[in-house]
């Protein structure tokens, strides 16, 4: 609470995740062989673009109080399409929008099912979990989808001014993100629909659209991601994104995106994205296999909500 | 007395009578008898009688429908009492590595389920905590703990899988008595014991009570949080006796055995007509939807339906079994 | 007094007699009650028409129905000289009607301009993206109309509530509303800030703006007012100039009341032993320092208005909401701990909210009658169908609870049987310290004088019963004493020769008997 008088704006504490990502990276520097050397950090930049992408919308839906568990299922669906997409001989254009098509059909599913019939988000999206994992899986009776010729990675392999160019469509989905959070009415809404739902009704905001928009917006995003996914797999495979959203999902909670209230930061956002990527590159490179990984981002995340909320507690008091 | 007092102690006329006078779970029972009979009747004519009808093939039913059981039954409880769990499935994977490697290590079935089921159950605790202390949630915490449980079977498993067990623990799973499957024993077994209970010990009302509004039950003086937590231990106990009745079925265990059962587990309780919201529903109603899915699955398979096809249809079956839920409730809640 | 010259002035230079605004006949009901019962008010431009009434009296509803929150069961609304139909906040916006609620309604990690301008951010012409220049520079020009000087990127989060109210004004102000609804503005502000925002109210009206002010403080009304219509029991029972009224005629409207409509208490037991002992209550909640007793045989009441505390003294006693300071003792034993401590103690509650925290809407009124008690009717744990439902039979007879079947849900009762349900669960667990928090809210006349009955059975038979009432003329002819509560604290207790409505609507407004004015 502010003293009588003065109300400025209170500088608001740094989430924990800053210097934890800052504390990781130079341990795993100084402790992981070969973690520094050039390949291995574009490697690692790689790796992150797409949980990037994931990580920004994943950002809004969990501060409007929601969660999308689908997001996995729905990439590696996306993925899958676009490939067919190319094996029946369409350019990369057609298959990208038939790709984001499929995204967005389901994001507006969840959308709709979320906002306009208030079923809680986690339920609903573990449906559409199934209903994409199972779309998946009959399209491509089980197999992956090959042959998809050389447009899909030829693009993955371009490095304009030798960044690769999935760094650079992740940067341009956080940048577009941040203009939409923080710039718009829609980003506003987002706030609104988190912290003070009625404060929007009240306004006389035609609530349901925003929050419907959240949701396909997601499914837009990982539309673009399979884009990615492809080309860097050179094929598409209906269980090979399975369990992405748990990244996705972590990196917005280490980010210090409460669950409640519509409190969230996209660039915290940013950093959990950064560190769950140096952990995964690090462990990886100690041979700690995947499922050792998820644990300890487990743990982590546990670590960070504690720190926060410990932080934030002594902050109030004082 | 005013006219509209009256009015009020009347008993309903027609449906809504009938459904006063069997009392909801009653009421609602029946209805899945009558879904029941009606899949069964459909589908012995699809399939010309001779699969579907045979002896062998509904104990098959009934088999499929006790493994989907076991692990929705605690899970049943948790919902009941307002909650949700996620990692009941996982937790059911670990469980299995867990006895698989001890069975394999030492030779003795009986180790392997007391490990089996000590780490289920301190799983479940564990949620239950993270629920009542840590003020998480429940699917986000129960969430974390999925992949955590999910990560150590990976980790322990080392893609590797176990099998070969002892025939002595395989009974369990494959076994017959009296021409019935063991599993469908322990189905009735935990029908039994779920159903004393729910309806025959205090706790059972106070876990529909908090289920059915968790202010008031406290404001009735029931330890809402003590509760609470023993769901989330119970359903953690049932997950692993389900993971010992599934791995003597399948007779090895791999760090993916449990994942493809969460989805059947969660409809299988929404279908019997407990709600997603609390204070509605029963165990008796979880068989009921355990053996109808276990019908629409089998039905599949005699069809020759793709087996790819299975989890699309779990997806829009849940689905749709969330709508009835939310329709026949009449108002729109959040939860979690 | 300055104002009513001002307005005399006014009205005698002959202001525009066409109301800008108005209300004929509207009436909304709800299950049990009539909240609105054909309520006609005229709302005028250049005036400052103040709206009182006790609670209950209408106020809020009234307030619902102008801002499209409600819709109105019958009645119509007139504005400009034509029908309207407000359906929805959109409409009321569009109509040019403002509201500054109550309850706050701030997105709390949107800043200051944000929520100020929340749904209707100035756009750049490119891109349709936020002009935050402009908005913030309006909105520190809205702030600097209070007299304010907040830095506008404040987040909502970090502001007291006195400045969360300042920016609810901003926010009704800066929509540049012909008419704005005020809901007691002044309840969480200091003086000094309500200065400043008398100052603007009185600009607005020079500007031509009609203003609608509720206000619990005389001062308030006859400083501001020009003119103050009354409400009661949902009608409204005067509109009259302000230079016409006084204080005490205003209380006598907003209270008087036909004799006889309400239960009269028959017997008066000798008050026994100290059922409950409060010392110093302090919760987080809002009661500050709060000291009172009940004793076996005893209807105690606890009256204020709508925000005084009654509810959070009722909670931190029943355990429900923690303790910071001070003591709490039942039948002598200081007691600790969470309602399922307290509960087993003897002590019921009986929540405001009936529906909300004292039932299970879904389940049977036999479930909801045997909640409170499994402990005591199946002491090992063993609950028995058949005993249970003698029980509640029996438990339904005593207490005439209106349905067919024990297994009935208790979402399709009455509002009285609601009531005598939760009354019944407590019952059952043997309870001998029973607090009510507005047991007759939302039922019917019959209903309310068979719950005052069975009030008066219980305490005959012993048991100490706290009744926290919004209904002066309850408090008055059924409790044998009353406390009064404001803001928080205790303002004064009314023995049963003290009992008058006036007196505790005195004290419920300011805090001390004023021999001079409250005629008893």
């Amino acid at each position: 609470m502010n003293a009588p008088g003065a109300v400025t704006r209170r500088p608001r504490l740094l989430p924990s995740i800053v210097p934890i990502t800052a504390v990781l990276a130079i341990a795993a520097a100084l402790a992981v062989p070969g973690f520094t050397s050039g390949p291995n950090l574009s490697n690692v930049g790689q790796q992150a673009a797409m949980l990037l992408m994931l990580s920004m919308p994943m950002t809004l839906v969990i501060m409007s109080e929601g969660l999308d568990l689908s997001a996995g299922a729905l990439l590696s669906l996306c993925g899958v399409v676009l490939a067919k997409v190319l094996v029946a001989g369409a350019g990369l254009p057609l298959a990208l929008l038939a790709s984001m098509g499929i995204g967005l059909v389901l994001g507006l599913l969840n959308g709709v099912l979320v906002s306009v019939l208030t079923l809680p988000p986690f339920v609903v999206t573990l449906g559409t979990l199934g209903i994409a994992q199972g779309a998946a899986l009959v399209v491509t009776d089980g197999n992956a989808v090959t042959g998809i010729g050389p447009q899909a990675a030829s693009f993955y392999a371009l490095a304009p001014l030798g960044v690769p160019v999935s760094l650079l469509i992740a940067l341009a989905t956080w940048g577009l993100t941040h203009v939409l959070l923080y710039h718009t009415r829609f980003g506003n809404s987002v706030f609104a629909i988190g912290g003070h739902r009625d404060a929007l009704v009240l306004a006389g905001v035609r609530v349901h659209l925003y929050h419907i928009a959240i949701y396909a917006l997601m499914g837009l995003v990982v539309g673009v991601t399979a884009l990615l996914l492809t080309g860097r797999m050179n094929s598409g495979h209906p269980t090979v994104a399975i369990g992405m959203e748990f990244d996705a999902i972590a990196a917005v909670v280490l980010g210090g995106t409460a669950f409640e209230r519509g409190d969230g930061r996209l660039y915290g956002t940013v950093f959990g994205v950064a560190t769950i990527g140096i952990v995964r590159n690090a462990l990886n490179l100690m041979g700690i296999e995947s499922s050792m990984q998820v644990v300890s981002i487990g743990v982590l995340v546990i670590v960070v909500i504690f720190l926060d909320s410990s932080r934030k507690q002594k902050g109030r008091a004082a | 007395m005013s006219r509209a007092a009256q009015r009020d102690i009347q008993p309903r006329s027609g449906l809504a009578g009938l459904r006063e006078r069997l009392g909801d779970e009653g009421f609602a029972f029946g209805l899945r008898i009558i879904l029941i009979l009606g899949i069964g009747v459909f589908l012995s004519a699809s399939t010309q009688g001779q699969s579907f009808l045979s002896t062998a093939n509904i104990l098959n039913v009934l088999r499929q429908a006790s493994l989907i059981f076991l692990l929705a039954s605690g899970l049943t409880l948790v919902i009941l009492a307002g909650g949700f769990d996620l990692s009941v499935a996982s937790n059911l994977t670990l469980s299995a590595c867990l006895a698989a490697g001890v069975m394999k290590a030492t030779g003795s079935p009986l180790l392997g389920a007391a490990v089996a089921l000590g780490c289920s159950t301190f799983a479940g605790l564990c949620n239950g905590m993270a629920v009542t202390l840590l003020r998480l949630p429940p699917f986000l915490a129960t969430y974390g703990t999925l992949w955590i449980l999910q990560g150590l079977a990976f980790h322990y498993m080392g893609g590797n899988e176990i099998f070969g067990f002892p025939p002595a623990f395989r009974l369990l799973g494959t076994g017959f008595v009296l021409g019935i499957p063991v599993p469908v024993y322990l189905m009735a077994l935990v029908l039994a014991l779920g159903t004393v209970v729910t309806r025959h010990l205090n706790i059972g009302q106070e876990i529909y009570a908090i289920g059915a509004n968790p202010v008031a039950a406290r404001l009735s003086g029931i330890p809402v949080r003590r509760r609470q937590l023993a769901v989330y231990t119970a359903s953690g106990l049932m997950a692993g006796v389900a993971a010992l009745v599934y791995l003597a079925r399948v007779n090895s265990a791999d760090s993916g055995i449990g994942e493809p059962l969460l989805l059947p587990a969660i409809a299988a309780i929404l279908i019997g007509g407990t709600s997603l919201f609390g204070g509605v529903g029963s165990v008796l109603g979880t068989v009921a939807g355990s053996v109808i899915l276990a019908l629409v699955i089998n039905g599949m398979n005699l069809l020759n339906v793709k087996s790819t096809w299975q989890p699309l249809v779990v997806g829009v079956v849940l689905l749709v079994a969330v709508l009835a839920d939310l329709l026949s409730r009449g108002r729109r809640e959040r939860i979690g | 007094m300055t104002s009513t010259v001002t307005t005399a002035e006014r009205s005698a230079a002959g202001k525009d007699p066409a109301p800008l605004l108005e209300l004929r006949e509207v009436c909304k009901s709800f299950p049990g009650v009539r909240a609105l019962d054909g309520v006609s008010m005229q709302i005028h431009a250049h005036e400052v028409h103040m709206l009182l009434g006790e609670n209950g009296a209408g106020k809020s509803s009234l307030i619902k129905v102008l801002y499209g929150a409600y819709a109105a069961d019958s009645g119509e609304i007139w504005c400009d000289g034509r029908r309207v139909h407000i359906s929805a906040p959109a409409a009321a916006r569009a109509l040019g009607i403002a509201v500054i609620f109550q309850e706050f309604s701030l997105v709390p990690y949107l800043d200051i301009a944000q929520n100020i301008y929340l749904g209707r951010e100035p756009r750049h012409r490119i891109a349709g993206l936020v002009d935050r220049r402009r908005m913030h520079a309006a909105a520190r020009e809205v702030l600097g109309s209070l007299e304010l000087d907040y830095d506008t990127r404040t987040l909502a989060v970090d502001l007291g509530v006195a400045q969360q109210q300042m920016v609810e004004i901003a926010k009704a102000l800066s929509q540049d509303a012909r008419i704005v609804v005020m809901d007691e503005p002044t309840a969480s502000i200091s003086d000094r800030e309500a200065e400043a925002l008398f100052r603007v109210i009185r600009r607005l009206r020079e500007a031509g703006v009609a203003i609608v002010y509720i206000s619990h403080r005389m001062k308030e009304v006859f400083d501001l007012g020009d003119r103050i219509t009354v409400l009661r029991d949902g009608r409204r029972v005067a509109s009259l100039r302000a230079g016409e009224a006084t204080p005490e005629a205003l209380i006598g409207m907003m209270v008087g009341r036909p004799v006889g409509a309400v239960y009269e208490r028959q017997r008066f037991p000798v008050p026994g032993e100290l059922a409950l002992e409060v010392r110093g209550l302090a919760t987080d909640t809002g009661v500050k320092g709060v000291d009172l007793n009940v004793r076996a045989g005893e209807i105690v009441g606890l009256s204020g208005l709508v925000g005084a505390g009654r509810t959070e003294v009722a909670r931190a006693v029943f355990g429900a909401d923690p303790i910071v300071a001070g003591e709490v003792r039942i039948f002598g034993e200081p007691v600790k701990g969470g309602p399922e401590t307290v509960a087993r103690r003897g002590v019921g509650l009986l929540p405001e909210n009936r529906k909300q925290e004292g039932l299970a809407l879904l389940r049977s009124v036999q479930d909801n009658l045997l909640s409170a008690s499994l402990w005591k009717l199946f002491p090992r744990g063993w609950f028995k169908a058949s005993a249970a439902r003698t029980h509640a039979q029996t438990m339904i007879d005593a207490l005439s609870i209106a349905t067919p079947d024990a297994r009935r849900r208790v979402r399709m009762l009455s509002g009285g049987s609601q009531q005598k349900t939760v009354l019944g669960k407590w019952l059952s667990a043997g309870c001998r310290l029973f607090i009510f928090d507005e047991p007759t809210r939302g039922i019917d006349v019959g209903a309310k004088a068979e719950v005052f009955a069975l009030i008066e059975e219980l305490v005959a038979k012993g048991a100490a019963v706290l009744l926290i009432s919004s209904e002066l003329a309850e408090i008055v002819h059924v409790c044998d004493r009353a406390y009064v509560m404001r803001d928080g604290s205790i303002s004064g207790e009314l023995a049963r020769a003290e009992l008058s409505e006036q007196k505790i609507l005195w004290l419920a407004m300011h805090g001390a008997v004023s021999h001079a004015g409250a005629a008893a």
